[in-house]
């Protein structure tokens, strides 16, 4: 279709075509245009087939107001073809659709409306129950918007994410909002402007109304560049707001134009105040078949013609309850469409301006009449005009039928900001009664109607708005209420629920996303959800992507309607965030893979490890592709290994009152510490479960160096920190964890290795098991030195100076070469302490078994009640108790299918405990395990079932409860 | 839901920085004598009136202090920032 002249309202270029393909054909639409304008364009009315009917819906509004014109583009669905801009080589495709759009296969659906009343879906086909499954299927089948491809594509748009600081945010970029901007701006805080749209300017945007001899859409383009002129507002447009939260923070996202820094990006801005000036929008009519394609705000016809260059239809017929149907009438008259008849459901309080000009253009005006019923079906044919006391009817035909019943304010970002809202029984508007600290509302969605007015309003919120971010503005404050009081005030509002004479079993929608129909409503009503929160969710009014917009006020209203309710006691829903839906790809963000890497990991790398993520870290998990790591687990049983540590906690604590904090978290008698002895214990929490262990070293007086868990490193300051936060005790807590990096060597041949580099005296007399010393190695590197044994061989862990750990490992690696020194991974180590029956938190203990409970009391010094040891009176609390689970080892069967780790342990029927860790021990030759189990069953000597079900194919295996240290019970290895 | 806390060394900062520590119980209860039922009641239970209450809150992306603030739970505001 050819488009228009250019006119200065025009937002697009027809010297620049763009093709693209719809349902398989091929179509072209022009630079500016958006999908939905570009498909009206090309002649396209019906869009979609409706959720539950499948009747044919066609373009309503132009700002993403409903499912309608949800459409597949390039195999992704419900994208709104009225917000998403048209970019070459689309590949656009209806949805909910069999066949085609315009003739639908489940269309027969329509007149079986009577199967589907009210929550049928809640209700119907459930009894019996068997009968369900089956009927879910086929309804699940026949309804709904868009189908998933998962073999779609996997593209992340989310790539980006911004966060803005602002004094003054505002909502929409109308001329309240532009003026609310500059006006803000004039005390040098920073404003940050957010418009949906693609440009600033509101409803100014396409109007060519003269208001003091200049007309509205020039008015809107200066006030745009006064604020692209201004150095400190920030203008974001095409960028939903999705709500306003505690305390000023607008949240939402913005649509990046082609080849932008994202396709769409979240933004968070933080304000210190914030204006919400978002707007109306025309309130739909309830009459029979308002939702046939051809039936649309004003607004819609009206920018399509005046933004989009499209002529909108032939004959038009208007139904309004605003002035702005009129001057839509007018603008479309000068735009060729031949205006049949202007009905106007208010009898009076019309704008004289505008009636005049109706008359002086020769079109029909019907004050006190509105539309009734909407004829035809996949395109509006003609419509019953009915007199709104229901006295008279005449048909009209048209292909273009323009209805609303006034306006009704966009409230979303006053909703979620929990502004108190009322039915202002003048602009017949939901309209805020109560804002919260620092919001300030302006605008059209005051009521207001003249330019002036409006403008006024923005700049005296605008300037309260930087008042109450701290800017002294109190004389231009004053100057601006006389301006507002001086303005003409809220214009009168249109009060109809629905059009007269329907509810007698007609499709009259209230709510378009969800096919809910006015008799939908009397159906909910009258089975109890009377209200509109409970009919909302009974009857699926507002559930839909385009939220309040379609069914908002109206829903309320004629809920109101039905129980007789007074105007004035009118309530609404609560409009949910997020207000615009954006996509789930932007809402889950970057995505970043953030993890640490230790000083030894390239080192590592070029040794082949497998790295795996391990809390923050970034591990190597194993040497080589045999993922028992026999070899790894071999030499250092055997010969010697090297682990990389470095993620190990690693912390200082010094002050005179350091031991009263240890002794508060750790459950041992922590003033038994002595120098150059490495102190084991554990710490729980107020639960008595094992929450961490480490060992603790005497560096001096009043001074430690302890470990802790890699895991716990993170949480440690602020533990010791929680649990003694009313002592007021004296001591600084250092985290050296990332400072310094740690090798653990292990095995029996660790000590020659460890001898080639260091002169310290390394001899069982002068450094024995469980020692700390501080040793010099290689040309002079410090190093401390604990001697441990969490793998079960004389080990010593070295822990020095990140920035030395590379050097370090190379030293030890050649040192160790004439050995066979090797590497040696986390589930070698893992293996390896299990084999020794060394606990791992959070894979033996878990938060129903305590200290106790794995075996681990002997730690804990029950007689100091002084100390408040956290977690004592809860280990005292559970000693005496029974039917507690216990850690035991278990020797298992040799079975075809070998038990795995998380398998359950059973006695008969019953469930007894799991199994932790279980691996095939070539150490000891045979299958070893570290299960939790009931007391009952923790007597060694007895035998349990082990029940294992991985691939839906159950096994029993038998295995005999012995002490959970398999490997060198005696520790001989540990001190050699 | 989100809100602001005033850090007593950092100042006003975002919800996210911050870890809740639960209400104000006072210390730790002497524990010699102490039923079980006393103890678990001064570490698990919490009561939440919908009135200003003192909590504390650890400033763990930033400072690493645990502080004492006053909340409201009805209107999720710090009341008296800072004071």
């Amino acid at each position: 279709m050819a488009r228009l002249p250019a006119s200065p309202t025009q937002r697009i270029d027809p010297s620049r075509p763009i093709r693209f393909r719809y349902w398989g054909g091929e179509a072209e639409g022009v630079a500016g245009d958006t999908v939905a304008s570009a498909l009206y364009a090309a002649g396209v009315r019906v869009f979609s087939r409706s959720l539950k009917y499948h009747r044919p819906r066609g373009l309503y509004g132009l700002d993403g107001e409903s499912a309608n014109t949800f459409v597949a583009i390039d195999g992704v669905p419900n994208e709104a073809a009225e917000t998403t801009l048209l970019r070459p080589g689309m590949a656009i495709a209806a949805q909910n659709v069999r066949g085609s759009p315009e003739r639908d296969l489940y269309g027969i659906l329509d007149r079986f409306d009577g199967l589907m009343p009210a929550g049928f879906y809640y209700r119907l086909f459930h009894r019996p129950a068997r009968l369900w499954p089956f009927f879910q299927e086929r309804l699940r089948a026949m309804a709904g918007v868009g189908v998933l491809q998962p073999s779609g594509s996997r593209e992340r748009p989310g790539r980006f994410e911004r966060y803005l600081n602002a004094e003054v945010a505002v909502v929409g970029g109308g001329p309240a909002g532009m003026a609310a901007a500059l006006a803000a701006a004039e005390g040098g805080g920073r404003v940050c402007l957010f418009e949906r749209r693609l440009h600033l300017g509101g409803h100014l945007d396409w109007r060519t109304r003269l208001v003091d001899g200049q007309p509205l859409h020039r008015r809107a383009t200066e006030l745009a560049a006064r604020v692209a002129a201004c150095p400190n507002i920030r203008v974001f447009t095409h960028a939903p707001v999705t709500g306003v939260w505690g305390e000023n923070l607008v949240t939402g996202f913005l649509i990046c134009p082609e080849g932008g820094i994202a396709r769409e990006y979240h933004y968070e801005c933080r304000a210190r105040s914030v204006v919400v000036a978002s707007g109306c929008t025309e309130r739909p009519l309830v009459f029979e078949h308002n939702d046939r394609p051809g039936v649309m705000p004003a607004t819609t016809a009206w920018r399509l013609a005046a933004s989009y260059g499209v002529l909108p239809g032939r004959r038009a017929v208007f139904a309004g309850g605003d002035d702005s149907s009129l001057e839509a009438a007018i603008e479309l008259a000068g735009y060729g469409v031949e205006v049949a008849a202007v009905a106007d459901a208010r009898a009076e309080g019309h704008d004289p301006e505008l009636v005049a000009a109706i008359g002086e253009a020769g079109i029909r005006f019907l004050p006190g009449w509105t539309a009734g019923a909407a004829r035809g079906t996949n395109r509006v044919t003609g419509v019953e005009l009915r007199r709104i006391d229901g006295g008279r009817a005449e048909e009209l035909r048209c292909d273009l039928l323009l209805a609303n019943a006034g306006l009704q304010s966009l409230i979303g970002p006053l909703s979620t900001l929990k502004a108190q809202l009322g039915y202002c029984t003048r602009t017949g508007m939901f309209q805020p009664t109560r804002l919260p600290e620092r919001a300030f509302v302006a605008g059209s969605m005051l009521g207001l109607r003249d330019v002036a007015a409006i403008e006024a309003s923005g700049r005296l919120a605008g300037l309260e708005a930087a008042a109450a971010a701290g800017w002294d503005a109190e004389s231009q404050i004053r100057e601006a209420r006389d301006a507002v009081r001086n303005a003409p005030g809220p214009a009168a509002g249109c009060f109809l629920a629905c059009a007269p004479g329907i509810g007698r079993g007609a499709k009259a929608f209230v709510d378009f996303d969800e096919d809910g129909s006015y008799k939908n409503v009397v159906e909910s009503a009258q089975q109890g959800f009377d209200v509109p929160e409970l009919a909302k969710r009974f009857g699926g009014f507002g559930l839909g992507p385009g939220q309040y917009h379609v069914p908002g006020q109206n829903l309320a209203m004629i809920m109101a309607a039905l129980a007789g309710t007074p105007l004035d006691q009118l309530s609404g829903t609560t409009v949910r965030p997020p207000l615009v839906p954006p996509r789930l790809a932007t809402l889950a963000g970057p995505g970043l893979a953030v993890h640490k890497e230790t000083p030894l990991h390239d080192a590592q790398a070029a040794l082949g490890a497998i790295f795996r993520n391990a809390g923050a870290w970034h591990r190597a998990r194993y040497f080589s592709t045999d993922l028992s790591c026999r070899e790894e687990i071999r030499n250092v049983r055997a010969n010697v290994g090297v682990l990389d540590s470095s993620p190990l906690g690693k912390f200082r604590i010094y002050g005179p009152d350091a031991q009263k904090a240890l002794q508060r978290v750790y459950v041992s008698d922590m003033s038994k510490t002595k120098p150059g002895r490495c102190k084991y214990s554990a710490m729980c929490n107020d639960t008595g479960n094992l929450m961490d262990d480490g060992v603790v070293v005497e560096i001096g007086p009043g001074d430690y160096y302890f470990t802790t868990s890699s895991a716990r490193a993170g949480a440690t300051v602020e533990w010791f920190r929680y649990h003694t936060r009313h002592d007021g005790w004296e001591y600084q807590l250092v985290n050296l964890t990332d400072t310094l990096g740690s090798l653990n060597l292990a095995g029996p041949n660790a000590r020659k290795v460890l001898a080639k580099i260091t002169d310290a005296d390394l001899s069982n007399a002068a450094f024995p098991y469980m020692g700390y010393r501080e040793i010099v190695v290689g040309d002079g590197v410090p190093v401390r030195c604990l001697r441990l044994g969490f793998v079960g061989e004389l080990s010593y862990e070295l822990h020095a100076p990140s920035s030395y750990c590379g050097y370090l490992w190379d030293l030890i690696m050649a040192a160790g070469a004439e050995f066979g020194i090797r590497p040696f991974g986390l589930e070698a180590q893992s293996c390896l302490r299990a084999e020794k029956g060394h606990v791992i938190i959070g894979t033996e203990s878990e938060q129903r078994v305590t200290l106790t409970d794995i075996g681990m009391g002997f730690l804990w010094d029950s007689k100091d009640t002084a100390s408040k040891k956290v977690g004592a009176p809860a280990l005292r609390h559970a000693s005496g108790q029974t039917d507690r689970l216990k850690l035991v080892g278990l020797r298992i069967d040799q079975a075809e299918r070998r038990p795995e780790d998380g398998d359950i342990v059973i006695d008969g029927t019953e469930v007894v405990g799991y199994l932790c860790t279980t691996r095939m021990s070539e150490t000891l030759g045979w299958q070893y395990g570290l299960a939790l189990i009931t007391d009952r069953h923790a007597p060694e000597g007895g035998t349990v079932q082990i029940y294992s079900n991985p691939r839906g194919t159950p096994s029993v295996t038998h295995g005999t409860v012995v002490a959970p240290h398999f490997y060198d019970p005696e520790g001989a290895r540990l001190r050699a | 839901m989100t809100f602001m806390l005033t850090c007593p060394i950092c100042g006003r900062r975002e919800l996210h920085e911050f870890l809740c520590g639960g209400q104000e119980r006072g210390p730790r209860p002497p524990q010699e004598g102490l039923s079980a039922e006393a103890h678990f009641r001064y570490a698990q239970f919490r009561s939440i009136p919908p009135a200003p209450q003192p909590e504390w809150w650890y400033h763990g992306q930033g400072c690493g202090v645990w502080f004492k603030a006053t909340r409201n739970p009805a209107t999720n505001r710090e009341e008296r920032p800072g004071g």
